[in-house]
């Protein structure tokens, strides 16, 4: 299969497992000629959010008090971060965890972050391919 | 961003907007959005308080676009204080948060209109034909 093709499989792959929503189609549609990197950028960002983020939360979590607002905060930033990609999945597992910190259980966060840090890494090794196969195709061109 | 060089043709006027938004992401896709939109010049603030700075200052904007969330001064705070400045400039909340309770605190705190996050070219076209500014 070749570049192309993969990047097609690949995304289809990612919409149909739910990774992605219908934002991230309108990323694609705001990149042309005169911002041909726009949805790297943006994926980009997220992705260094996202590590960030979760980084902070494991902190927290760890702390012999936590400070549930300051979690609350932080999955609020990712929840959105999450929205202006389009991942769906991340995004939705953020709505979950802030359900859970409402309820003040560091049990619930901490299982709850494993999760959302699963989602976004498998997300980040996905967005990693289909920039690669991105920029191997427009190699050719 | 196919057709925003006719979008821009098509809106004679164009039109000043300040987006109060901290976050990196958010802003990035404003900027595209309303390039796709065309005839948007677009000033920035941080934070709430650098927001109410600018207006202060003179800024002559449309439309206002802020986030909730932000660090120095949230956008409820920054709503208030620049409609405590008499400015009757629209200014429209935003949030990923949009349960009834948040957009009711921003109509509370004094914006005309709330949109949910993220900003898609069909929201932004919706406020500013709402505000008679497409």
């Amino acid at each position: 299969m070749d570049a192309a093709n993969q990047l097609t499989a690949l995304l289809n792959n990612m919409f149909a497992t739910g990774l992605l929503d219908e934002q991230f189609q309108q990323l694609q549609m705001l990149q042309d000629p005169s911002a041909p990197d726009f949805v790297s950028e943006v994926v980009t960002l997220f992705c260094q959010d996202g590590e960030r983020i979760i980084g902070e939360l494991a902190k927290l979590l760890e702390k012999p008090t936590v400070d549930f607002d300051r979690v609350d905060a932080f999955v609020h930033q990712l929840k959105g971060s999450s929205a202006s990609v389009g991942a769906q999945k991340v995004k939705n597992t953020c709505v979950q965890f802030r359900e859970v910190c409402q309820l003040k259980s560091r049990d619930g966060c901490l299982k709850t972050l494993d999760l959302v840090r699963t989602e976004f890494y498998d997300l980040r090794g996905k967005f990693q391919t289909m920039l690669q196969l991105e920029k191997h195709i427009q190699g050719f061109k | 961003m196919a057709g925003a060089a006719s979008a821009a043709a098509e809106r004679k006027v164009t039109i000043r907007v300040l987006l109060v938004e901290d976050e990196e992401i958010h802003r990035v896709l404003a900027r595209a959005l309303m390039k796709a939109v065309g005839g948007v010049e677009l000033d920035e603030a941080g934070n709430g308080a650098e927001a109410v700075r600018r207006v202060r200052e003179g800024g002559a904007y449309d439309l206002i676009l802020a986030d909730r969330q932000m660090p120095v001064m949230d956008g409820h705070e920054a709503t208030r204080q620049i409609r405590a400045l008499g400015v009757t400039t629209p200014i429209v909340g935003l949030s990923s948060d949009s349960l009834a309770a948040d957009v009711d605190a921003f109509i509370k705190a004094g914006a005309d209109d709330f949109t949910p996050k993220p900003l898609s070219k069909e929201k932004l076209n919706h406020i500013l034909a709402k505000f008679n500014l497409a």
